[in-house]
């Protein structure tokens, strides 16, 4: 019984680009899925050569540890292509090595680089939540005191229509909205330890503290900030992309059976 | 000059090169990749019925480069070296390859701007002020993620940068213009780190720092440190083909320079010849926010916000007297080589 390709692209959509916030797949970085008995090769192209190495090892490395975490997944290769580091990424992924041993001059590893880049996306996608609760007519003032204990999400987040509801004023009632925004920010807030307990404060300042009511709105504008960045770069690796796949032919994901 | 709306708009095209990446200029295979990456720049935003082809790309003439800007809404261009010598022989594009050709015939078209980096130590002094002397520069252009030997990349706010920052005082060098767009270096401070830019502004008030690319990927910290450094501003080349093609990101990204730095520190750049700037031009003029971003950000993309922006901004950088050169651009040999000198204003409608 072996991997299929649908099993593999829905792994590697959990992989996303750090600098982006986006999936990989969705960024159409991956021109190659090759599936053997009981491993896995992929090969990936980023929009330029000069793609930060940091992040394209990121990216390599949780694509391997996502993809080894299927079931009749022994092991995972995954080739960075056309590249200025290809060779020391490609290397230090494909043998286990860390960052540092394979780029000695750099001053620190990978996990400062990606904590600040998980930081990014939680104040961004906290901007997207807010958002959709200040749509929904909740309150400056409410919005600074919820908890992760005032959500209930639907048991699909992901899924069509899915919706959340927000207890306010002591669970005296709710508002509902839709599920999607909120789940994303819960997953990264809790991802980089923002929030741990059900009665930490649900939304945070850049720094990670609770949000004064009276600095709502510079939070708020710097989260918006924080996806404008964002959004933006994508609107630039994005064009860059799809000229470079132009180029060099590889419009589409191929998929090899290896066996 | 570009009318917009009736109305005469001078512009100072903030950030333009003219390089040479033929082949045999190449001696690395960065070089190569450099140019690449450059190109699919050019075809990710250029309408399809301007894209050049990767020959006519490869090099720029004076000639190319006096037509491509002058007769395309461009009344003045910033020059902006980059040097690269560690990929191309004689340089990828020089303080005197412009120096030596068009600024001689041209000065007034032109502001040409110095380089420097603190690697070269005691000759890059010297030689910072062999372009003060030979050209008078006013500013200088540097970019941090330059190759040199081993290192791949240094920092503004190192001490051998400071060393260099105090030599621009003291030769009158003010406009400061760090390139911060993407770097390849794996350090994690340089992956995304425009802080040094931070130190090196509140340490050197007299001098501007005219950020490139206004920090993308980082325009949060960008916008961050540029709400707390008066001396900081932002050239939205790389930014400005978006106008044209993902209109929607291109007028949140004003919105967002609007917002937290004001409409005196935005400047333009088409980095020409990356793009052409005509197309770039209009599609930046053409640019409104919506209600819904105006009622948001609280700020205005109004006639006013975008002749700053478009030329103004950079003219008092650099102090350029625009109505004065518009009266000199009447006649003067561009103005006669393109037929341009109408747009200037026929000294009879003058009203001087």
């Amino acid at each position: 019984m072996s991997t299929t390709p649908t099993e593999v692209r829905t792994r590697l959509d959990r992989v996303t680009d750090p600098e982006l916030d986006e999936s990989i797949v969705e960024l159409d970085y991956v021109d190659e899925i090759e599936i053997g008995s009981d491993e896995v090769t992929v090969r990936f192209t980023l929009p330029t050569a000069w793609c930060s190495p940091a992040f394209a090892w990121m990216m390599a490395t949780d694509a391997r540890d996502e993809l080894e975490s299927l079931p009749d997944v022994e092991t995972a290769h995954v080739y960075l292509r056309d590249h200025m580091h290809e060779t020391e990424i490609n290397e230090g992924v494909n043998e286990r090595r860390s960052f540092g041993e394979s780029f000695p001059d750099a001053d620190g590893g990978v996990a400062s680089v990606r904590a600040t880049l998980d930081d990014k996306a939680r104040l961004s996608r906290q901007y997207a939540a807010v958002e959709t609760l200040l749509d929904a007519g909740v309150s400056a003032e409410q919005l600074c005191g919820l908890t992760p204990g005032d959500l209930e999400i639907d048991a699909e987040p992901r899924a069509d229509g899915a919706r959340a509801a927000v207890y306010l004023a002591g669970d005296a009632f709710a508002v509902t909205v839709a599920a999607r925004p909120l789940d994303r920010y819960l997953v990264k807030a809790r991802e980089v330890g923002a929030i741990e307990a059900n009665d930490d404060p649900l939304f945070r300042t850049p720094e990670g503290g609770p949000i004064d009511p009276d600095q709502f709105e510079l939070v708020h504008r710097r989260g918006r900030l924080a996806r404008t960045n964002m959004t933006g770069q994508g609107g630039v690796c994005d064009a860059l992309n799809e000229s470079r796949r132009r180029k060099l032919d590889r419009e589409s994901t191929e998929v090899v059976d290896a066996d | 000059m570009y009318t917009h709306e009736g109305e005469d708009v001078f512009v100072i095209d903030g950030h333009t090169h003219m390089w040479d990446a033929t082949e045999e200029n190449i001696k690395h295979e960065g070089g190569e990749q450099f140019i690449q990456c450059f190109y699919d720049y050019h075809t990710g935003f250029t309408p399809e019925e301007r894209v050049r082809d990767m020959d006519d790309y490869r090099k720029f003439t004076p000639q190319e480069m006096k037509e491509d800007l002058f007769t395309n809404h461009v009344d003045m261009a910033v020059y902006q070296p980059t040097h690269l010598h560690e990929f191309y022989t004689e340089g990828f594009n020089t303080v005197d390859d412009l120096g030596q050709t068009l600024y001689q015939e041209h000065p007034d078209r032109f502001v040409l701007n110095g380089r420097w980096d603190p690697r070269d130590g005691e000759a890059g002094l010297k030689e910072l002020e062999r372009q003060k002397e030979e050209y008078d520069v006013r500013g200088a252009k540097v970019y941090t993620a330059e190759w040199k030997g081993d290192s791949k990349g240094w920092r503004l706010d190192s001490e051998e940068s400071y060393e260099f920052l105090e030599k621009c005082v003291e030769l009158g060098i003010e406009n400061i213009h760090p390139h911060k767009g993407p770097t390849i270096r794996p350090l994690n401070k340089d992956a995304f780190d425009v802080g040094d830019v931070d130190d090196a502004a509140t340490n050197f008030p007299e001098l501007n720092f005219i950020v490139e690319h206004v920090g993308l990927p980082r325009l949060d910290d960008f916008c961050w440190i540029g709400t707390q450094e008066p001396n900081v501003y932002g050239g939205i080349a790389v930014a400005a083909p978006m106008a044209l093609g993902r209109p929607k990101k291109f007028s949140e990204i004003m919105g967002e320079l609007l917002f937290w730095l004001g409409e005196d520190r935005i400047t333009f750049g088409s980095d020409y010849g990356i793009w052409d700037p005509d197309w770039l031009i209009e599609a930046v003029m053409n640019t409104e926010l919506s209600d819904e971003q105006v009622e948001e950000f609280g700020v205005q993309f109004d006639l006013q916000a975008k002749k700053k922006v478009m030329g103004e901004n950079i003219a008092e950088l650099y102090d350029i007297d625009i109505e004065e050169r518009k009266k000199q651009f009447r006649d003067d040999a561009i103005s006669q080589e393109f037929g341009l000198g109408d747009s200037y204003g026929a000294p009879a409608s003058a009203d001087d």
